[in-house]
């Protein structure tokens, strides 16, 4: 009966893939980070909406106040950088779902591997981020631009700090041959976090590179 | 499987919400009015919230 309902949830239910329990459905950690993500989501749309609100009532964007600043402003002008951080970033999320598909394998060299990659990348990104504040040319009290540019990037890098941890507390628990085909839902939970804020980079690099 | 259990639907409830947030949008643009960005923003990720919820309802309920 076990073993049917099993079947049946991994075959056919529209969770085919994701952890979840013996009865069918979603495993707690999956469950609360789905929810939690949720919840973040709206957290960043509030971020946004102050961005696109602001920018709608600018009379123009980026600044061209105070005038020596205005060249700072500018980000589309030279968006490479920003650019390289979001290909990092892109691709972290692949390794880390390399991993994912790895210990649904059981293959746990692989999955340590692509796991160990992906926490690498973040950290990459992060001091990347931190190079590129320590040479924009503006700081957060200058004007509406510098609070709602440091506040989305910054907002969005601390999340990529909380996934880092949470990635390498998963590498931990992978070195130590906790994880396994059957149970790995903590890497499962950890990974949906990690698409989350990699979608969300994308968004905010198109906003406030690109757009 | 209960055909309305497909994630599909999960999307269709998203979609709706962002359907809102274009005509809450394309109103004021079409009759020359203030155009409030911020709410067109907030219905347009409330979409996805929506949607990652009924997912949820889907996706969270025993199969038997």
């Amino acid at each position: 009966m076990t073993t049917d309902t099993h079947a049946l949830t991994t075959e056919h239910s529209p969770v085919a893939g994701l952890a979840h329990d013996a009865r069918g459905g979603i495993s707690n950690p999956v469950l609360g980070m789905i929810l939690f993500i949720t919840s973040e989501v709206m957290f960043f749309a509030g971020l946004f909406a102050a961005y696109f609100n602001v920018r709608a009532n600018a009379p123009h964007w980026p600044p061209t106040e105070p005038a020596e600043l205005a060249e700072h402003f500018n980000l589309h002008a030279e968006p490479w950088f920003a650019a390289a951080l979001t290909v990092i970033l892109v691709i972290s999320s692949f390794t880390c779902q390399f991993a994912i598909w790895a210990i649904r394998k059981d293959n746990r060299t692989g999955f340590v591997r692509n796991i160990a990659i992906t926490v690498i990348l973040g950290v990459v990104f992060l001091i990347g981020q931190l190079y590129d504040y320590s040479t924009i040319g503006f700081g957060l009290g200058d004007g509406v631009f510098g609070t709602t540019f440091y506040t989305l990037t910054g907002f969005h890098g601390a999340h990529v700090f909380g996934g880092v941890i949470m990635l390498s507390v998963v590498l931990y628990r992978a070195m130590a041959g906790q994880f396994s085909a059957r149970h790995h839902d903590a890497v499962e939970a950890t990974s949906l976090y990690w698409h989350f804020v990699d979608v969300v980079w994308i968004a905010l690099f198109s906003t406030l590179y690109i757009l | 499987m209960h055909p309305l259990r497909h994630p599909k639907y999960a999307i269709a409830v998203g979609l709706l919400f962002v359907l809102v947030g274009l005509v809450y949008w394309l109103v004021p643009e079409i009759g020359h009015w203030h155009v409030d960005y911020a709410g067109v923003t907030m219905l347009a990720t409330l979409g996805i919230a929506m949607a990652l919820m009924a997912y949820v309802l889907i996706a969270g309920s025993p199969n038997e």
